[in-house]
Parts: C-alpha cells; sequence; structure tokens
C-alpha cells in the first residue's frame, strides 16, 4: 500500500488568498527566471504523467495493431472493443457498486472511529493516553500479511467471509489507526478557551463533541475521508484473499483476473486500468478542491 | 490552529500560547466520561488487529502448513532458521535501498517542488497553476497499483520498451536490460517507487508552507537574504514537523513494501529485489510455509516498531530543543 | 505450478467427431470416497439439488467449452444443476488453502496439478480421497497411467503414489513451434534430429537472427533447461527428479549435461540475453510478430497461436529425439473435503469424461485424456493431438522442472536468469538449485 496522507496535520491557509503583507511584487525578483522555472516545473509534470498518457493510447488501440506496432506506436483507430469487453467481462457494474460501497462504508466508519478515539485522547486528555496513541499507530504500521490468515479465519467464524462487510470492517478499523494518529495531535492543539466556555454552559461531552468540536475538524474529517476511501478502492490483497465470488468482488480484483488469464488482450487490460481509475480521479479531484481551500477554515488564530 | 507533528511523547503537547496555567474556572466535565469514547475504536483495534497479530505470534512459534494440517509446536527454531537465511538478510538489505527510494529521495526532491512551486510559481505566476501542478505530481498515488506495474512493465521491457525505443532512437545500440539484470533491476524498481512517492511529499510540504508566517521572509529580504539563503534559514526549520511526519510514514511504508514488487518483478531477477513483505507472501503462498513466514512477518513488525519509536524520539528531542531554545 | 493452461477456443467450424467411446460412467457410487457420508446408488438412482463448480478457465478455452458440455449431459441425466462459479487463477492459488477450511466450498472445482499444488491440499486434509469412486466409474482404466500420476499423492502431498485426489480431463506437453516461411526464406531445412536442430539455430545465427523466443522472467526458460536435461535423461531420472524414488545428482548426469547444452546455446547466441526480463506473454507476442523463427513452449499456447498468427504458417514438432517430454495431464477436478454433495460431484467429473466432453476437447485443440486424434480435421489441431497421443503412448510425460518442491518455481527461474545473464557458471547456479532441492526433498520426506 503506498502510503499517502494529508497535510491535515495543518493543511493550511488558503494559497490563493495570499495573506501576504501587501508588498508581494518583491522588487528583486528577475521576471525571466520564474518562466525558466516554471518551464521546469512542466516538463518534470509531463514526466510524471506519461506512463498515464501510455495507457490511455494504448486503451483504444486493437489488439492487432498492438500486435505489430507496440505499445509506443501512436494508435490508427479509435478501438472501444476493450472497454466493452471489459465491462462484460468482468461485470463491471457489479463490481464497481461493490468497490463504492465498500470504499465509501469503510471510510466513513474509519473516518467515525477515528474522531471518537481521537476527542478521548486530544480533548479528553485521558491517561495514559501517549500509550493509546503508540498503539493506534503501530497498528496501523502492521504488515497485511501478519493479519491475512487470522483474520480469513475469524471472518469465516461469524460467517463475514466472501462479504464486503468484512472489507469494510478490517479497512474502517486499519485506517481508522493512522486516522486516530493524527487527528488525536490535531485535537491535542485544540484551544481550551472554546472547551472551556462550553464546559460553563453546561454542555455534555456529546454536544461538545458535535457542536465545538465537529464544525472545526470539519475540513480534516473530509480529507481523510477522501484518502480512507481511495485506499480502501485501491486495496488488494486482502480483498483478493477474502472475497471469493464473483459477486462481492471489487474493480481491482477483477482487473486482476483479466490478468491472471492467459488471454491477456493489452487493449481490454488498459481500458480496465482506465475504468478502474476514474473513480478513484474523480475523488481526487475534489479532494484537490478541498485541499486549495484550505483545511483551516475553522482555525483559530 | 498550530502545527505541531504529532508525537508520541505527547501527542498532545500543544505548544500552548499561554504557559502560564491559569487555574481553570469551570471545571471541564471529569475525564472518566471521555474512556466511553474510547470503547468502539478500542474494541475493533482489539478485534481486527490485535487479535489477529497474537495470532501470527502464535503460528511462528510451529511448523505449519496452513489448511487442516497439523500444527507443530517448535518453540523459536523458525527465528534461528530464520538467522542463517540468506534470502532473509538479503530481503532486509534491499530494505535500505526501498527507503532510499520511497523516504529520502522523495522528501528531498518534495522540498525543492514544494517551495519552487509555493514560492515561485504560486506567488509569481498563480496559484491556480501551483495547484494543478501539485495535482500531476500527486496523481500516481492514487493510481492502482496493479495498473502502475503494467504500465512501467511496458516502459522497461527491454526488446518493446519505452525506454529503450527511446535510447535506440538516440543511437544506443544495445540498450540495458532493465528487469532482467540483478544490477540494473533495483535501481528500475526505486525509480518506479521514487516517481509514486514524489506527490505524497509535496502536497504536505506545500500545506506547511502555507503555515509559514510571510512576514518572516520579508523581514529577511529587508536584509537582503537571497532565496537560497531564506530557504535554508527560514524554510527548512519551519518545516521540520512536517518532514517527521513523512519520514516516518514514509520509512515504514518503506519497510512494508509489497504490492510494488509484486507487480514489477516478483523479487527477481535471481532474487535481487525480494522484501521481507514479499518474502512472507512467498512463504505463506509458494512454500505453505505458514509458520515460518509468520517469524518473517513478526520480525518486520519489530524492525518497523524500532524504527518508529526512534524516529519519534528523534523528533521529541528535536522539539525539546526547539522549546529551550525560544 | 503457475502454468495456466488457459487454451483460447479455436474457430474450427463443424467436425464430425466420433470418439472412441471412453468409459462413461458405468456404475453407481457406492463407496464413501474419502468421508462422504452419503451414498449413492448408480446413476439413475442419484438424485442431486445445485452443485456449485469453481473453475478458472477463460470462457473460449476448450476445456470451459468440453465442461459445458458436460454440464448440459450432466443436469440431462441426473436432473440437477450446476452452479459455475467463476474464480481467478491467482486468487486460488492464494487462498485455496484458506478458503477450503470452511464451509462455503464448492462442490467440485478447478485446481492445479503437481505437488506444491494439488498435492499440498491433498496433504492438508482438504481434498476427499476419490478411490471409490474411481473405482466404481472405471477411472483407472480409461485414463493412461501416465496421466495418472497427477491424480494421486500420498500423505506427503507427492504425486504418482498414494489416495485419488483429483481427476484429470485434459492433457498439456511442450513442444516446439516454429515459423515455416523465416525457414523458408533463409533457406533452412526444418529439423528431424537434435544435430539437425542445432545447425538450423547455427544457420539463424548466422543470417543475424535470434532463433528462440525465450522469457526468463517465467516459466519458459525453465521449460527449455528441462526439454535439454531430458535430452540426456530416461524415465528413472524423472522418477527420481519428480518422485523422489532414487537420488538426483546436480553434478554429473542428465542435469549437468543438459545444463551444459542450455549454456552452449547462449554462448552460441540462440536466446536473446535480454530474455531475462521477458514474461511468457512477450515471448508469445514476439512470436506471433514474426520476429522468432523458434519457440519452444506448452500447448497452451496452441489455441492463441493458431488464432493470431496470420503473416505465416505455424509448424509444430516433438522436440527433436526427445523420448521424454515436459508435459502432463491438465489440472485436476477435485472435491473439498467440506464438500456437501460429494456423490453428485463425483458423478459430474464423471461426465467430464464421458465422450461428449472429450469429443469438444478433442475438436476444439484441447488434448482430450482418452481420445482418437485421427477424427480431427483441422490440420493444426491433428498435428497437435497426434503428437500428444504419441508421448502419452510412449510414456513421455515428464511433468515440470519446477514441480518437484515447493518454492522451486522461483528457483528455476532465477536459475535461468543467472544463465542468461552470465552472472553464475552452470556448476555454481547447479550447486544453488540442488541445495534447495535437497532441503526441499528432505523436508517433505525424510522428517
Amino acid at each position: 500500500m503506498t502510503t499517502a496522507t494529508t497535510g491535515a496535520t495543518g493543511a493550511a491557509a488558503r494559497p490563493d488568498t495570499p495573506r501576504v503583507v501587501g508588498r508581494t511584487r518583491d522588487r528583486h525578483h528577475r521576471g525571466a527566471w520564474r518562466w525558466v522555472i516554471l518551464a521546469l516545473c512542466i516538463v518534470f509534470a509531463i514526466g510524471m504523467i506519461a506512463p498515464f498518457l501510455l495507457m490511455v493510447m494504448n486503451a483504444f488501440k486493437s489488439p492487432a495493431s498492438y500486435s505489430s506496432g507496440g505499445p509506443l506506436q501512436l494508435p490508427t483507430e479509435l478501438y472501444t472493443e476493450g472497454l466493452v469487453k471489459f465491462w462484460n467481462a468482468t461485470n463491471f457494474p457489479v463490481k464497481l457498486w461493490n468497490s463504492i460501497w465498500t470504499s465509501a462504508l469503510a471510510a466513513l466508519f474509519g473516518v467515525l472511529l477515528s474522531l471518537l478515539t481521537a476527542f478521548a485522547i486530544g480533548v479528553g486528555r485521558i491517561r495514559g493516553r501517549m500509550w493509546i496513541v503508540l498503539v493506534f499507530l503501530l497498528a496501523n504500521m502492521l504488515p497485511q500479511e501478519v493479519l491475512l490468515y487470522p483474520l480469513y479465519t475469524m471472518a469465516q467464524q461469524v460467517g463475514l467471509n466472501n462479504s464486503g462487510w468484512a472489507i469494510v470492517i478490517i479497512f474502517a478499523v486499519i485506517q481508522c489507526a493512522f486516522g486516530t494518529y493524527l487527528l488525536a495531535s490535531v485535537l491535542g492543539t485544540f484551544p481550551k478557551a472554546l472547551l472551556e466556555a462550553a464546559a460553563l454552559d453546561g454542555a455534555t461531552t456529546w454536544r461538545i463533541l458535535w457542536q465545538v468540536v465537529y464544525p472545526i475538524v470539519r475540513p480534516t474529517l473530509s480529507v481523510l475521508l477522501i484518502f480512507f476511501f481511495i485506499w480502501t478502492w485501491n486495496e488488494f490483497f486482502i480483498p483478493l484473499v477474502m472475497l471469493t465470488t464473483p459477486d462481492s468482488q471489487t474493480v481491482p480484483i477483477a482487473l486482476a483476473s483479466l490478468q491472471g488469464d492467459r488471454m491477456l488482450d493489452v487493449p481490454t487490460l488498459n481500458a480496465g486500468a482506465l475504468l478502474s481509475l476514474l473513480p478513484t480521479l474523480v475523488f481526487f479531484l475534489i479532494f484537490q478542491r478541498t485541499l486549495t481551500r484550505g483545511v483551516t477554515a475553522g482555525a483559530v488564530k | 490552529m498550530s502545527n505541531a507533528a504529532p508525537s508520541i511523547i505527547d501527542p498532545t503537547a500543544a505548544p500552548a500560547p499561554s504557559r502560564g496555567r491559569a487555574p481553570t474556572p469551570g471545571r471541564r466535565p471529569s475525564t472518566r466520561v471521555y474512556w466511553l469514547y474510547l470503547l468502539p475504536g478500542g474494541i475493533a483495534l482489539t478485534v481486527v488487529i490485535i487479535v489477529p497479530f497474537a495470532m501470527n505470534l502464535w503460528y511462528s512459534l510451529h511448523k505449519w502448513k496452513g489448511g487442516l494440517a497439523p500444527m507443530r509446536w517448535i518453540g523459536f527454531d523458525n527465528y534461528v532458521d530464520l538467522m542463517s537465511d540468506d534470502a532473509f538478510w538479503r530481503s532486509f538489505q534491499n530494505s535500505l535501498w526501498m527507503i532510499v527510494a520511497m523516504v529520502i529521495v522523495p522528501t528531498l526532491i518534495g522540498i525543492v517542488l514544494a517551495a519552487v512551486l509555493f514560492d515561485v510559481v504560486g506567488k509569481n505566476i498563480g496559484t491556480r497553476t501551483a495547484s494543478f501542478l501539485r495535482a500531476v505530481y500527486y496523481l500516481p498515488q492514487i493510481l492502482p497499483i496493479a495498473v502502475a506495474g503494467i504500465v512501467w512493465n511496458w516502459i522497461f521491457n527491454a526488446e518493446t520498451g519505452a525506454l529503450n525505443e527511446i535510447l535506440r532512437s538516440l543511437g544506443v545500440t544495445d540498450p540495458p536490460n532493465w528487469l532482467g539484470v540483478p544490477g540494473l533491476a533495483l535501481p528500475a524498481v526505486m525509480i518506479v517507487l521514487v516517481w509514486i512517492q514524489i506527490g505524497y511529499p509535496t502536497v504536505i510540504f506545500m500545506s506547511a508552507l502555507q503555515r509559514v508566517d510571510p512576514e518572516l521572509y520579508e523581514a529577511a529580504e529587508i536584509d537582503g537574504a537571497g532565496w537560497y539563503r531564506r530557504f535554508r534559514a527560514i524554510t527548512i526549520p519551519q518545516i521540520r514537523p512536517e518532514t517527521f511526519v513523512i519520514t516516518l510514514t514514509c520509512t515504514i511504508a518503506a519497510l512494508k513494501v509489497f504490492a510494488p514488487i509484486y507487480v514489477l518483478t516478483r523479487g527477481g531477477p535471481e532474487g535481487s529485489t525480494l522484501v521481507p513483505s514479499y518474502y512472507t507472501f512467498l512463504n505463506f503462498f509458494d512454500k505453505s510455509k505458514i509458520g515460518y513466514g509468520a517469524a518473517v512477518a513478526t520480525v518486520l513488525t519489530f524492525v518497523i516498531i524500532v524504527v518508529a519509536v526512534v524516529i519519534q524520539s528523534l523528533q521529541a528531542r528535536a522539539e525539546r530543543r526547539e522549546e529551550e531554545g525560544r | 505450478m503457475r502454468i495456466r493452461s488457459a487454451l483460447s477456443a479455436v474457430a474450427v467450424g463443424a467436425l464430425a467427431v466420433t470418439m472412441a467411446a471412453c468409459g462413461s460412467g458405468n456404475g453407481g457410487s457406492t463407496g464413501d470416497g474419502g468421508g462422504s457420508d452419503a451414498s449413492g446408488g448408480a446413476d439413475g438412482e442419484l438424485s442431486c439439488g445445485e452443485i456449485t463448480f469453481w473453475h478458472y478457465e477463460g470462457d473460449d478455452s476448450a476445456m470451459n467449452q468440453s465442461w459445458l458440455v458436460a454440464i448440459d449431459e450432466w443436469e440431462a441425466a441426473i436432473g440437477g444443476t450446476v452452479k459455475v462459479e467463476k474464480q481467478t487463477f491467482e486468487q486460488l492459488q492464494k487462498n485455496a488453502k484458506i478458503v477450503l477450511t470452511g464451509d462455503d466450498v464448492p462442490d467440485v472445482m478447478e485446481y492445479n496439478k503437481g505437488n506444491g499444488t494439488a498435492g499440498q491440499l491433498a496433504s492438508q486434509g482438504l481434498l476427499t480421497e476419490l478411490d471409490d469412486y474411481a473405482a466404481d466409474y472405471g477411472w483407472d482404466s480409461v485414463l493412461p497411467s501416465s496421466i495418472q500420476t497427477t491424480a494421486r499423492y500420498d500423505e506427503d502431498g507427492l504425486m504418482g503414489s498414494g489416495p485419488w485426489f483429483g481427476v484429470p480431463t485434459y492433457g498439456e506437453y511442450v513442444t516446439v513451434y516454429y515459423n515455416e516461411e523465416m525457414f523458408a526464406d533463409n533457406g533452412i531445412e526444418v529439423p528431424t534430429t537434435f544435430a539437425e536442430l542445432e545447425a538450423a539455430l547455427d544457420a539463424f545465427v548466422a543470417a543475424g537472427i535470434t532463433p528462440l523466443a525465450e522469457a526468463g522472467a517465467e516459466y519458459p526458460m525453465g521449460q527449455l533447461w528441462y526439454q535439454l536435461v531430458l535430452h540426456h535423461a530416461d524415465r528413472d531420472f524423472v522418477d527420481a527428479f519428480q518422485l523422489f524414488d532414487g537420488d538426483v545428482d546436480f553434478t554429473s548426469g542428465p542435469l549437468k549435461e543438459g545444463t551444459d547444452t542450455l549454456q552452449g546455446w547462449i554462448d552460441k547466441g540462440y536466446i536473446n540475453p535480454n530474455a531475462s526480463g521477458l514474461t511468457a506473454e512477450d515471448m508469445g507476442v514476439a512470436f506471433i510478430a514474426g520476429k522468432y523463427p523458434v519457440m519452444v513452449s506448452g500447448s497452451w499456447w496452441f489455441g492463441r497461436l493458431n488464432a493470431e498468427i496470420s503473416d505465416f504458417t505455424l509448424g509444430q514438432m516433438i522436440f527433436p529425439e526427445n523420448s521424454l517430454n515436459a508435459g502432463s495431464s491438465g489440472n485436476l477436478l477435485v472435491i473439498p473435503t467440506n464438500a456437501k454433495e460429494k456423490d453428485c460431484a463425483a458423478s459430474f467429473i464423471d461426465t467430464a469424461l464421458a465422450q461428449g466432453a472429450q469429443n469438444k476437447l478433442a475438436e476444439l485443440g484441447g488434448l482430450p485424456v482418452a481420445g482418437d486424434a485421427s477424427v480431427i480435421t483441422d490440420e493444426n489441431v491433428k498435428v497437435l493431438t497426434q503428437n500428444w497421443d504419441a508421448i502419452v503412448a510412449d510414456d513421455g510425460l515428464a511433468f515440470y522442472p519446477d514441480w518437484p518442491v515447493a518454492g522451486f518455481y522461483d528457483q528455476v527461474v532465477s536459475f535461468g536468469q543467472s544463465l542468461l545473464n552470465g552472472s553464475k557458471t552452470p556448476d555454481q547456479a547447479l550447486d544453488t538449485l540442488g541445495t534447495f532441492y535437497q532441503e526441499g526433498r528432505a523436508d517433505i520426506t525424510g522428517e
């Protein structure tokens, strides 16, 4: 699993509202320089997305022209058979739905669990919180192979093997381990004045959580939600072993099944890759906006 | 919102704005209530992670083929065998290279990219351009790893790969056999990992830079410090907390790395890209040595814990020094 | 074995195939095949509801087509229904050991043959013993004896002896595919002897053409090596190497001679050194594109080659002068221990061995385990099947190089890569391989 985290620890004042003290147009910069640097950044960006371009290029190429010209030749026609084939071969709508609901629920529960636990640690300041955070952090660090065998056995005993719910539960917890680590530190810096004011009003902890804390950390939570969704979506190893029948499998597994088949046909595979990338891409674009808006909407100066 | 990176030593250590502790009027609700909030997370964690981990430990003390096969108690024999297992040592040696590829290189590139995007592109050209570029750099992070494997196999393929096609067109007669020779496969895998990882530190550092008080830069500029000096004297120290978070999370990810190896090389050629996770996997699924695989996984876990604790205590030390220095 | 034998269908048109009858179920199962407590009577009395069937063959593959025939026939005869749940090879390979311990298991499923796969499941108590069914249905007389090797496993999961645990319905073997045009264009004769083969390969090298399509990152290179080892070997060697019936010497004899031959082939430029990083897919695509004149690989490639090659004529021959060839039965149909409808599953397996299903296999080039090649009309399918029949008749199946011990696949791949890369001498490479082999063997037998 690639780790990707957010700068949720403190992502940030809005970049697009330069709170800069008036004189941004600094007298020193030499105009030409910035264009050179921009050009370099763009060249680097092209290098970064080149593999994606390669993928798109080969998704719409017929197997015959792929065999004769290889992956680098520009497609001569728009071949959509690959998409259709992948769609039908994997019964894509079913896989898509499985991926969506498991990822969404895992993300939701993961964020909720993180919030509750981090609330106890960061705001409640319970005793031994340092050790609790340590345990949560380590839980997120365990190699998945360690968990696989035992989890399968346990899922079987409660009748959750071959069920999306097993995926939801497992990943909600694995992600919440990370979310707790992060949120606890954010909430640790929570302005005491607000809490004390609420306590003076005689608010219960439940009300403090939902009416004082939640609105302020909401942006962080939404970033976490998006990350958890993308991570769960791309999970491969545990779902591969857990989900045994086609009607319960997720998109990445469908993709792997195509690959496992000897009859690997490159355009179909690429079309599948594109299709499985799209939902996460959409999510990512939403995330971009969240990040750009800044996660400090509620930050107290 | 202050941005102290979480520290295990005291995760809630707020750089409290008012250090003089005023006696708090209207005591906060007793902390005992808060234990209730810990329950759901605690139970879930126990069931899904702690218990399975304990079971894994138990497996590692047995000789077991898995399935319904009998488990034979052998105590620490698996661990003893590990010590004389070349593949095991090689896999951990490769972990060091994975750390280079997933932590050191991307972090360095990320700092530079973030600074350039934020300072130069963001301020002089437009934040939109900067966010767009940031999005592009981050893209590999959301790509399903299976797909990344396919795509990079085309790039590195010695015969038909994009990279060698380009090299041939530049007149190289015998371009390298990227994934076929031990000396090259590891660097090739590392290139892919760098590509995957770059976006992560870039995004985090960019948000960190937005925290930095612009007045610091203003002042430095008035003093006549150039861009590089400002970068060294202000930017680097200011983003230290994020650097720790990135170092910690990425180092752990590097120790756990599995999928990229699985899709690119399967530990080959000639075992040159074997990593601990993949070695565990091989023992579990190819060799049916569940006990032995569990032992590898356990060792890996302990290595991860040690590394995490070391990084955390370094961070705590750095923070304390900073506190005193204020 | 990681071999995926997914033969794609070949559009062979309608064939009037009349297969020699191959003992279809001639009696009911009365036994309790390894712990099934239901005892069915003869086929007629067997009453079945729904049985679940897991397999991982592509829709167009000969195996799948033949099983579809079996499903129709079985449903008509027995009155039950077969619910097919398509799996993926990757997945079953990884999770079968875990899944089969539960209750949610199929009644019959396809699984890879060999010590490292079906043998593992059998030794872990996850598969039903099929001896009684084999006797009742007469499978032991239907299947040629060399095909039966992969059906039986002892308590250590070693094939060749012990009870029946699976039933193969088709076969596979390693053969030589060649590009007739490339031979003709370069004025090179198609070889019939080993010496002629080497001469032909030399001639290609002299003409500036690398003759062998190869892949060192996956199974093909190891299979070529094994073919060369078998060139110097006899049945006793195979029994020792594969079935642990006798000692195996890694410093002299067939292993040494075959390895030296392979090293010679590499030195003479028969193989592109870049092959060490290429996959089987790369190899096949390059051969189909007409880049190499010769490809030594399995019959599982046949369907695809026959369908996709358009620019040249595909030739096939048994590896010259090899009386032993890499190959075996195809994947097995097995019945998990926790299956609920064992008797019904067994009668379904019997239907898959019956005439209808086997005819379909023959027609599509799927190498039936009990058949007659003389009735096939497609010329290429006919050659493939006749070669297969010849090898089976000579008892010439020698299994695969990575079968003997668990985890050997990776070792064999590394072995091939180190020869290709020149990072080890043949003796060093053999030594590494031998050490792993002996350890694995001791692990299985001498505990």
